[in-house]
């Protein structure tokens, strides 16, 4: 049995190239490494806010993502998420904080959204994490292709739409158990979750 | 260790950012101290990413880039490096240093209450701690609706088992039960109610706050 420590190359190997940009522009401030990284997320982005109802704060939103990026890449570290994973958290994080400034109630709060939504500890001090980390995005990408168009609908409008379970059965004349069946297919087969009641 | 957690939709909906500010809270205190469920988080914030790949893309104004770089450009403030700040719980920020010093009213012999809800201006549900007293009883009752409770400190115990601290359980209205503190602490839990509580014992005259 070989570890992933032992292995120094081949992690090195599983670098995702996005991530390679990332740490350019925290360590060196690289420009063109910015611009490579707005060109590919910055459309991801927009749609984003536009299907989470934020379409006249799209462009924005897309600005407050990337000075976000800008001010925390010098905290990324490839071994604890892939890059498009980073940016998904700090995309979500800004639109969480923006619909609580549109709604003014981010002032009153004595908890920030990161102090809510960030994932708190240190996991990567945990090998067995940082590895199942890496390999998850890659293996949920090779896995989703084989996903019935009906489950991915329902996982894109939890997670584009910020709609409830209760929200997607309203809006597609569902009941609310038909929307946890589909979900719950859709994560077993993507191996997102290990049975529940395994736990 | 905790033994109860989440299930694996109300962790997707927290990685989504769908869930309300209490409830994130409530799974964020339990992700503090089970790795077990940061990583199933971790994955499903992957799954997240690929979603967002996976769907349309639009392309942003062509002066965009340059807007960036300019307010980039313009303060450092704007610009400068994040400092990784020391690592305060929401918990501690919400509630200070200790919650066993809180203004608890008395509300039964063994059971106390705190109503927290205004600490989460413009949100539906009601927030609320309570205290059961080392060894107390609370009485028997069911929940309307869903109550979301996390344990802060100390344990109890009901017919479906034995909740330590860090643990999260949902309860609704099919759920009737009366709760024991076990252990030598008094217990705390936070709970998120969309509905108030039914008191279904001998004590259903008594005022009861979560019942108005």
């Amino acid at each position: 049995m070989t570890t992933l420590e032992q292995q120094p190359t081949k992690t090195e190997g599983r670098k995702d190239p996005w991530g390679v940009l990332l740490e350019k522009v925290g360590k060196h401030q690289d420009r063109a490494a910015y611009h490579a990284l707005f060109e590919h997320f910055a459309p991801q982005i927009k749609y984003y806010a536009i299907s989470n109802g934020l379409a006249s704060h799209a462009e924005e939103l897309v600005q407050e993502v990337f000075v976000s990026i800008w001010r925390r890449s010098c905290l990324y570290d490839w071994r604890k998420a892939a890059a498009s994973t980073w940016i998904f958290t700090i995309a979500r994080n800004q639109r969480i904080d923006m619909l609580r400034k549109m709604q003014r109630t981010s002032a009153e709060m004595a908890v920030e959204t990161e102090d809510l939504w960030q994932i708190p500890g240190d996991n990567e001090d945990e090998p067995v994490t940082s590895l199942h980390r890496l390999m998850s995005e890659r293996r949920i990408r090779e896995s989703l292709s084989q996903l019935p168009e009906e489950q991915i609908t329902v996982i894109a409008k939890v997670y584009m739409e910020h709609k409830s379970h209760q929200m997607v059965a309203d809006e597609l004349n569902i009941p609310l158990g038909t929307v946890k069946s589909r979900v719950r297919l859709a994560l077993n087969k993507l191996k997102v979750i290990l049975q529940d009641q395994n736990v | 260790m905790t033994r109860h957690h989440p299930d694996s939709l109300s962790l997707m909906e927290y990685s989504a950012g769908n869930l309300s500010e209490p409830h994130a809270l409530c799974i964020r205190l339990h992700l503090e101290q089970c790795p077990h469920c940061r990583s199933r988080v971790d994955t499903l914030n992957s799954l997240g990413a690929v979603m967002m790949d996976h769907q349309p893309k639009v392309t942003v104004a062509d002066s965009s880039f340059e807007q960036l770089m300019a307010r980039i450009d313009s303060s450092p403030q704007v610009s400068s490096p994040v400092v990784p700040q020391p690592k305060v719980s929401p918990l501690q920020k919400l509630l200070g240093d200790d919650i066993n010093a809180l203004p608890w009213k008395r509300q039964l012999a063994d059971v106390s209450v705190l109503d927290i809800t205004d600490k989460f201006p413009g949100q539906n549900e009601r927030v609320v701690l309570q205290k059961l007293v080392a060894g107390g009883k609370a009485p028997a009752h069911t929940h309307r609706g869903d109550e979301t409770t996390i344990v802060l400190q100390g344990a109890f115990a009901d017919q479906k088992g034995v909740f330590n601290q860090w643990d999260f359980v949902v309860l609704n209205e099919q759920d009737e039960h009366r709760p024991v503190a076990v252990g030598c602490e008094d217990c705390i839990t936070l709970s998120v109610l969309s509905a108030p509580l039914k008191l279904t014992g001998a004590f259903t005259r008594l005022l009861n706050p979560f019942l108005r």
